[in-house]
């Protein structure tokens, strides 16, 4: 008993001393003694999936948010408020990533969201946001109804991830030409079958009949989200023979297929577009990549062909010992609006922030030229470079990428929501 | 649902060639794993629901053993021998302590290992996925039978999985060791009191499980992607299998994993959206058709 | 003498629903009202599974069934109906109970593992239609746009307060039923078929029928912890319906305890505390659950509150000295089929 009672005095003497000594300091420096609340660090609470097959989510999206806050604290933080990012694993579960963000706000002294989850977490999370009325920035979500439904629509809610909408526009366009020069009449689509899959899959073969109305899609596959064998469905595709075939696997389903693919001799019959491979998760992990399968960017350091660009790879490789992938630019972009909202605003209250973030135009290495946009109207992000190309074996990778005109994006995006009743 | 596709492919010897062996990749693959649930359920009246670890274990052991070595035959071999052993230590100082309790208490400690498990592979290996490729001996363009497209790797899959399906059928029926596992399935205490331990019994039919799982990691490696959790994706299956062969045959699971490659890869033509869903059709129809499966013991 | 427990149960049950009704009050805390309503959807859910596997000695792989199909038939019901929430609970609850009247009169002719195999494919083959039907289920990203919660008797759900007491509420009524269920002469003929099922039959009991009925109430309030979850979520998502849903309720029944009418109920305050705790703590959740998990199950090898009960029972007959009755609750029998 007299132990604990002894130590408690200790800790009062210490914390005397303690604030003493700092109070000399300040004296010293010569600067105004500030007090403890308003150096209280600036809480963000990100959830996002740290186990798991899609652990890699976690680690780049708090690679991306950490790299981006570490500059702004080392820059004086907020008027000295510094910023904490406070991560947790919902190991993928919607549910759970509700949960996680009420407790991070109701419990954690969480003021922003960071959503680094999937597309359907990011539904449950913005759940959340609504009921709670904090600001949530979604980092991963490509889903584009989260922000193009105006049911959904809520103003706190911002988006710095590519959209798929965008990425089919793009993708039908290129396509189109290639198409268009090649000859390529018969197509077949191979894509999982969940949300993300379906959508971004029915879209690229619109936008593809938009640019080159002669194809035809004589077949489609639909493997299993996280499916380990694709025999079947390669099986299936070199019974159709399609002159050329889009797919938007990704991750370690997009590494098992082409690795799957390669020893049926897949990519010598037929030319292969699919969204997802330029992003160095793949571009290292194959051991023998393909040349010549048609790409769009996920996150290439050579494009855009930028010093800028450049210097943040190499920033974040030489910190984290890994490559930068897709998710690590969206959310040290989403990371960045929040920062840059945080000085425009003077403030972490939700409507003031919401209202500096909404419409702003940052400067950004990923931009398409070199600016990136928050756009009012859906507050979800625009003018990202996007691009495509083909692969060759070893790096760059992708050493030709022909941009994507933002223009033509925007058009034909307007003309998907007024058909969706979106607008 | 495209009825029309698949009366196609079956009217053409090319597609079923090509379709055929397509369900046998896919079958004999799941065999390795859903004979050794079967097995360890048959002797040990145990399931094995962290089954999907081990095949995980195989996978990242031949990962960093071909990593090491640049050998894939020393790297399969290291795999399975690791595998074995870890089956050897999950019976002793896990498993053996719940025999006899509910199943759910079984399924409970299952869960516990593999949460486990799927933490440390990550903490050892990393979260992103990884990829073994293809080994240089296997890099051939593939052979054409019938007009129909075998891939060199897998064709030497189909033949090693059916020698080891025969030869652990053949052990089982023929050999004095084999003899005793039966006898051990069907009445330990008998063998027990005949002065054969039966405890050994247990050890060595769970470690010839965990050999099988971890050889089924390390075969597919070449052609799969390796990440924490990939283990989910077997263990369904295998169950699924298991079920409809018959728990504690290997002839069923053979039988069962055949099935459920063809219905796959036909499957996969004829209803894309919904392949899923037929397999766990197929397990509910036998379950209430024939419970004890295709080759099941009655009771 | 039943009667008067009754009581006495009721009683209890409003006394503790006071208490936490004051509880905010005192600890106003928006972290523990959410506890106390994921408690309340797995505490409904968990002991609605072990009148199945505790009671009717029906070990069941795919109770998840009916949480899903409470989940998505409330929130769709005042999505697509409009309804009051009283009458979309009304129709979850019937809809449950037809389609569990269904399902159970196929699997609880099987025996234990098979009966458990065939559960989980129905509750696979709910979750793959759950993924497929994607214009009314919303596929994989589930039911998005929240759930409407139109006042009732003079109840907003959507105010924080009256949707903790709310759930609250409904914890501690389910409770109350199958508390009153199990007690009833129908309970004990369960804990008949469970323990002596040839004898049941000799005495001329209808095993099938008697298994069909605790199918029927397990599903009906199984589906009530989906309703809860649907509402602190704002929607359903295909999770609700998977494998790992059936084995969330298992491992909270196997913490906490089957022989025990409140076990499950522990397990489920057990289970969330760990993995909410652990979550906070540290990143290699796997890790540390799993340990914990391995040294109860491998330690205690029975749920907690059994464990508890147990111990408490050795010592008040140590304390008198007397021999030690015979359990008031038996032990469910758990033998595997193939022996």
């Amino acid at each position: 008993m007299s132990k604990r009672c002894d130590a408690k005095r200790r800790d009062h003497r210490l914390n005397r001393r303690e604030l003493l000594s700092g109070a000399v300091a300040a004296a010293v420096a010569g600067f105004p003694f500030v007090s403890r609340a308003q150096m209280k660090p600036i809480r963000i609470g990100m959830p996002t999936i740290q186990s798991g097959r899609a652990a890699m989510v976690g680690a780049s999206s708090r690679n991306g948010c950490s790299m981006e806050i570490e500059k702004f604290n080392a820059a004086g933080g907020l008027g000295g408020r510094m910023v904490e990012l406070v991560a947790r694993d919902t190991k993928g579960k919607p549910e759970e990533a509700a949960r996680l963000s009420r407790e991070l706000v109701n419990s954690d002294g969480c003021e922003i969201l960071f959503d680094a989850e999937s597309s359907a977490g990011a539904f449950a999370i913005h759940e959340v946001a609504k009921d709670l009325g904090v600001l949530v920035m979604h980092m991963n979500s490509e889903t584009s109804s989260l922000t193009a439904d105006p049911k959904l629509r809520i103003p706190n809610a911002f988006r710095a991830a590519r959209q798929g909408i965008h990425d089919s526009i793009a993708a039908g366009s290129y396509a189109g030409k290639i198409a268009k020069a090649k000859g390529l009449k018969k197509w077949l689509s191979c894509s999982p079958d969940y949300a993300y899959g379906r959508d971004s899959t029915q879209l690229f073969l619109e936008y593809l009949k938009h640019f080159q109305p002669d194809v035809e899609v004589v077949g489609e596959a639909w493997p299993k989200l996280y499916q380990p064998d694709y025999t079947d469905a390669l099986t299936k595709i070199l019974q159709i023979k399609p002159q050329a075939m889009y797919s938007c696997l990704w991750g370690g389903d997009l590494t098992a297929f082409i690795d799957q693919s390669a020893i049926y001799n897949l990519f010598a019959q037929m030319e292969v577009f699919t969204i997802n491979v330029a992003d160095y998760t793949i571009l290292t992990a194959v051991k023998n990549l393909p040349k010549g399968i048609h790409s769009g960017n996920r996150y290439l350091s050579t494009f855009p062909k930028t010093e800028a660009n450049a210097k943040w790879a190499a920033e974040y490789r030489a910190k984290f010992n890994e490559f930068p992938i897709n998710w690590s630019w969206e959310n040290a972009t989403g990371a960045k609006f929040v920062l840059e909202g945080l000085k425009k605003a003077g403030s972490t209250e939700a409507k003031k922030l919401s209202d500096a973030i909404r419409g702003m135009k940052i400067e950004s290495p990923f931009g398409a030229d070199g600016t990136l946009t928050m756009r009012a109207e859906d507050q979800t992000l625009v003018n990202y470079a996007t691009g495509w190309g083909q692969t060759i074996p070893t790096e760059p990778f992708m050493p030709e990428v022909t941009p994507v005109d933002w223009q033509v994006i925007y058009e034909l995006e307007t003309a998907w929501k007024k058909k969706n009743n979106y607008i | 649902m495209d009825l029309p596709a698949l009366a196609n492919c079956v009217t053409s010897l090319s597609c079923i060639v090509t379709q055929s062996t397509s369900g046998l990749i896919i079958g004999m693959l799941l065999f390795l794993v859903a004979a050794g649930v079967s097995l360890i359920f048959g002797v040990l009246k145990v399931i094995n629901f962290a089954h999907g670890s081990f095949y995980m274990l195989g996978a990242y052991l031949v990962l960093t053993v071909y990593g090491l070595s640049d050998s894939f035959l020393l790297a399969v071999i290291a795999a399975a021998l690791g595998v074995a052993v870890f089956g050897l230590l999950f019976e002793r100082l896990i498993i053996s302590r719940v025999y006899g309790s509910q199943v759910l208490m079984q399924l409970l400690v299952c869960y516990g290992v593999i949460l486990i498990l799927d933490d440390l592979v990550k903490i050892i290996w990393g979260p992103e996925f990884k990829s073994l490729g293809m080994p240089a001996a296997f890099q051939k363009p593939p052979y054409l039978l019938g007009g129909g497209v075998v891939p060199v790797y897998y064709l030497f899959l189909i033949l090693l999985t059916l020698l080891i399906a025969v030869a652990l059928g053949l052990a089982i029926t023929r050999t004095r060791l084999g003899k005793i596992v039966r006898a051990v399935a069907i009445n330990p205490g008998m063998v027990s009191a005949l002065g054969i331990n039966t405890g050994y019994v247990y050890a060595g039919v769970f470690m010839l499980g965990g050999l099988l799982a971890g050889l089924a990691g390390a075969l597919a490696a070449p052609v799969r992607s390796i990440v924490s959790g990939m283990g989910l994706s077997v263990v369904v299956e295998s169950f699924i299998v298991t079920v409809i062969g018959g728990m504690g045959s290997v002839a069923g699971a053979l039988v069962g994993s055949l099935l459920i490659g063809l219905v796959r890869s036909f499957g996969t033509i004829g209803f894309p959206l919904f392949t899923e869903g037929l397999m766990f059709l197929l397990m509910a129809v036998v379950l209430v058709l024939k419970p004890s499966g295709l080759f099941g013991r009655e009771g | 003498m039943r009667t008067s427990s009754m009581r006495r149960d009721c009683l209890i049950a409003l006394i503790v629903f006071a208490a936490l009704a004051a509880l905010p009050m005192l600890w106003p805390s928006r972290g523990v009202s959410d506890f106390v309503i994921r408690l309340a959807a797995f505490g409904i859910f968990a002991t609605s599974l072990n009148m199945l596997v505790g009671y009717a000695g029906l070990e069941s792989f795919g109770h998840g069934l009916f949480f899903g199909l409470g989940a998505y038939s409330f929130a769709l019901a005042m999505q697509r109906l409009g309804t009051s929430i009283p009458t979309a609970l009304l129709l979850t609850v019937l809809l449950s109970a037809a389609v569990a009247g269904i399902v159970g009169a196929i699997c609880v002719r099987l025996k234990e593992i098979y009966f458990a195999f065939l559960t989980l494919a129905f509750q696979m083959l709910l979750h793959s239609l759950i993924i497929a039907w994607t214009p009314l289920t919303g596929g994989d990203q589930g039911l998005t746009g929240g759930v409407p919660r139109p006042a009732f008797l003079g109840i907003r759900l959507d105010a924080p307060y009256h949707l903790y007491l709310f759930s609250a509420g409904l914890l501690l009524l389910c409770l109350l039923l199958m508390r009153h269920i199990v007690q009833s002469p129908f309970g004990y003929t369960l804990r008949l078929i469970r323990d002596n099922p040839a004898r049941a039959t000799s005495l001329g009991i209808n095993v099938w029928a008697m298994r069909l009925a605790a199918f029927v109430i397990a599903g009906a309030f199984g589906s009530l912890g989906g309703v809860v979850m649907s509402l602190f979520v704002s929607g359903a998502f295909p999770d609700f319906a998977y494998w790992t849903i059936s084995g969330e309720a298992i491992f909270m029944i196997m913490l906490g305890g089957t022989t025990l009418f409140l076990g499950p109920v522990a397990g489920a305050v057990m289970l969330l505390l760990l993995n909410d705790v652990v979550t906070k703590l540290t990143e290699h959740y796997g890790l540390v659950l799993g340990l914990i998990i391995l040294l109860f199950a491998l330690g205690l090898r029975k749920g907690l509150a059994d464990y508890l009960a147990e111990l408490w029972r050795e010592r008040s007959a140590r304390r008198l000295a007397v021999p030690l009755p015979a359990a008031p609750f038996a032990e469910p029998s758990n033998k595997l089929s193939g022996e």
